[in-house]
């Protein structure tokens, strides 16, 4: 697939202006969406994988703010800046307005699916009206036609007797069939693509498994491309056909589902891997993650994974590696930023070890087996920055 | 017929606080100090015969619980007595006077969630921002300042110097005072009653005014942060719809709540208001049977705030389960 894609994201940067200082949520990340597929974003809470989705929607709200970068949908600037004559960077002109985006792009063009089923849909309206609402402004379809539409679209994701819960409210409805409401509102836009963010981690396992089974049908039948935000790598491996692996808003690794999981690149990565149940391997304890992830207002120097990472040398400390392809996955390239693959040429095999490095002790006992990546949950504070 | 069962349901659960009422100001009146028979006996030559025949008439020489069923008994007949200083049934009384105080309370509400929903929107709109700020201080001064004083403050103002509107009294749009009669058509006499309502109005209801602001302000800043915000600014709705139906109906359900629960104020500022305002309602009706010692006035008076207060708080819940899907009507489902 060498034509243009559906999305491109390029060296995107949001941040977000507060008082302490300044938090760089997204730090130059760049992916693109083809149509028909599934995009995974995948990493830790706070890594920025939310704050990225909303960007693309325009919706990133005070005190953020994009500095940088570039999105262009099918063919046209979502954001965009130029070096003006004053030196200064200013929006390029072929950038779509804000009036633009929202009446062109949010909805129709590109929908979202949220985290929370139960906050998502607003407590006075019925289902049927807000999905009717949303379909009328989207569509441009006359009201009776929108309402019959809403009702075929519950029908599609699974909504038993449409009719009689059309006219219901959210609070008469399970958190499963919300979720399932909120699909129907994305599709029946009729949207080229979906930002999914976390839309199962408030589920249920068994109910979590049922909307994937859904979603997945549902992609196949009306090809609609996805985003898929989430911090679950079991999720990934079921439903995404490419995956960026973020860290510290910058994507640390990026490939297809395969290769993810079974040539991984990036130590990170592997550590995602390493902490979670697996029920091919019989494991006593799960590895977690060494520490937990600093904060983004002040990321460690060099590569931002380096204080926890296992296998960090002194190199790591310093050198800050941008993504590069580092193999060949069927013509697709793995990308990965860590000065350890050859592609780097950083020394990485001269350096030395860490002093007291993160993992030097051995994998750190972790009692029940969450699924939830969020490293350490005893609240380790010596974690980041200060073992440098 | 939900809603209908609702209502009966809540009106048959308000007779116990009704009789409790009763049985308070019962006592409260007849064990206050003061003696209703030497008022009415008063500027008169007292003796003891004459005493004993007024009390053996008004049954005041009967034992308290005794009176008090007899009393109970007339209250079920809608009989509350005889006034002993106006020398007229009660209940007449209070069917006189009643209309006034409802109409100043009514309209100073209509005031206060007329200017209140409006400013409070705009002040979460521009949160923190000066018409933000200037609506905060508003609201403090408006709530730390007592009604009677904006009522003079009022009167100086408007009536006084600018002679703008008059200072006292209101006209009744269905009890037309014999002045008023000779002028033609209805608009005039609406147009007067308006004149004279507005100060009352005004000085009434500053106070629900500024606490409705301040909830709604905050009750709108929380509404626009929510999720349900966040999905329709993401499927294109414009900021105006969602300020003016998305978040603003979820909103409103907390300013219900604080309508009813603020009655008691707006009944007991409208004593206070009416008594600066010369109006004859039932404010001044209660301030003369206090002042007047007459204590069946005062518990009839005192029996017809609690039934208006406690009707209020039943209007209230159920406009609540009315506007919010999620309250039930009592019954499980």
């Amino acid at each position: 697939m060498s034509s243009e894609p559906l999305l491109r994201v390029e060296n995107l940067k949001t941040q977000f202006f507060t008082e302490e200082g300044t938090v760089r949520a997204v730090d130059g990340i760049s992916f693109e969406v083809r149509e028909g597929e599934i995009v995974g974003l995948v990493g830790e809470s706070g890594a920025g994988k939310s704050v990225a989705s909303m960007s693309i929607m325009g919706l990133v709200e005070s005190p953020g703010e994009i500095v940088g970068g570039e999105i262009t949908y099918k063919g046209e600037t979502l954001f965009g800046l130029e070096e003006g004559p004053d030196g200064e960077l200013r929006e390029r002109d072929d950038m779509l307005s804000s009036e633009e985006i929202r009446t062109r792009i949010r909805g129709n063009e590109i929908a979202v699916i949220f985290q929370d089923p139960m906050e998502s849909l607003n407590p006075v309206f019925t289902v049927g009206g807000q999905l009717r609402e949303f379909i009328e402004l989207n569509r441009g379809l006359p009201e009776d036609e929108a309402r019959t539409e809403a009702i075929d679209m519950l029908r599609e994701v699974g909504i038993p007797d449409p009719e009689e819960r059309y006219d219901e409210y959210p609070h008469q409805f399970s958190g499963g069939m919300r979720q399932r409401v909120l699909i129907a509102m994305a599709l029946a836009c009729e949207p080229s693509l979906i930002i999914a963010d976390e839309p199962t981690t408030a589920l249920d396992v068994t109910v979590e498994g049922q909307i994937l089974d859904l979603v997945d049908d549902l992609q196949e039948k009306y090809g609609t491309s996805f985003i898929w935000v989430t911090h679950d790598l079991g999720v990934v491996a079921e439903i995404c056909d490419r995956v960026n692996v973020m860290y510290l808003g910058e994507i640390v690794e990026k490939a297809p589902v395969d290769d993810l999981f079974y040539d991984t690149k990036h130590p990170y990565t592997n550590a995602l891997l390493n902490s979670i149940p697996r029920p091919d391997r019989t494991v006593t304890e799960l590895e977690a993650i060494e520490g937990v992830m600093p904060e983004a207002i002040s990321p460690p120097s060099g590569c931002r994974f380096h204080p926890r990472c296992p296998d960090a040398r002194e190199v790591c400390k310093r050198a800050h590696p941008e993504a590069k392809t580092v193999a060949d996955a069927d013509g697709e390239p793995h990308q990965a930023a860590c000065v350890k693959h050859d592609a780097f040429d950083a020394g990485y095999d001269q350096s030395s070890p860490l002093e007291g490095a993160a993992v030097d002790a051995g994998p750190a006992a972790v009692e029940e087996p969450e699924s939830e990546l969020t490293a350490n949950p005893a609240g380790d504070d010596s974690g980041g920055e200060q073992r440098e | 017929m939900k809603l209908l069962k609702y209502a009966t349901y809540r009106l048959l659960q308000s007779i116990p606080v009704l009789i409790g009422i009763s049985i308070i100001t019962f006592l409260l009146a007849n064990l206050g100090p003061g003696d209703p028979v030497s008022l009415m006996l008063q500027g008169q030559e007292q003796n003891e015969a004459l005493v004993r025949a007024i009390e053996q008439r008004y049954g005041l020489n009967k034992p308290l619980h005794e009176r008090y069923l007899t009393y109970m008994g007339g209250l079920l007949e809608g009989d509350l007595g005889q006034s002993i200083h106006y020398r007229r049934p009660v209940t007449d009384l209070i069917l006189e006077r009643v209309g006034p105080t409802l109409l100043l309370v009514l309209s100073a509400y209509a005031f206060a969630l007329v200017t209140a929903i409006p400013l409070g929107v705009i002040a979460a709109n521009k949160r923190n921002e000066p018409s933000d700020h200037a609506s905060r201080v508003a609201a403090l001064i408006g709530v730390s300042t007592p009604s009677f004083w904006i009522g003079i403050v009022l009167i100086l103002i408007f009536a006084v110097k600018l002679e703008w509107l008059p200072s006292s009294g209101l006209i009744y749009p269905w009890r037309p005072p014999s002045t008023y009669r000779s002028i033609d058509g209805h608009l005039e006499l609406y147009y007067q009653s308006l004149r004279h309502l507005l100060l009352p109005m005004i000085a009434l209801g500053t106070l629900q005014m500024a606490t409705i602001m301040r909830v709604e302000r905050t009750q709108m800043i929380e509404s626009l942060q929510g999720e349900y915000v966040k999905l329709a600014r993401a499927y294109g709705v414009p900021e105006r719809t969602i300020l003016r139906k998305h978040a603003f109906q979820v909103a409103q359900l907390p300013i219900v709540t604080i309508v009813g629960a603020n009655l008691s104020t707006a009944i007991g500022g409208a004593v206070i208001v009416e008594t600066v305002f010369n109006i004859n309602g039932m404010g001044q009706l209660f301030v003369d049977s206090i002042q007047q010692n007459d204590y069946q006035l005062m518990m009839g008076v005192t029996m017809m705030l609690g039934v208006l207060f406690v009707l209020g708080v039943i209007v209230t819940d159920i406009s609540y389960a009315y506007i919010d899907p999620r309250v039930t009507y009592g019954e499980s489902e």
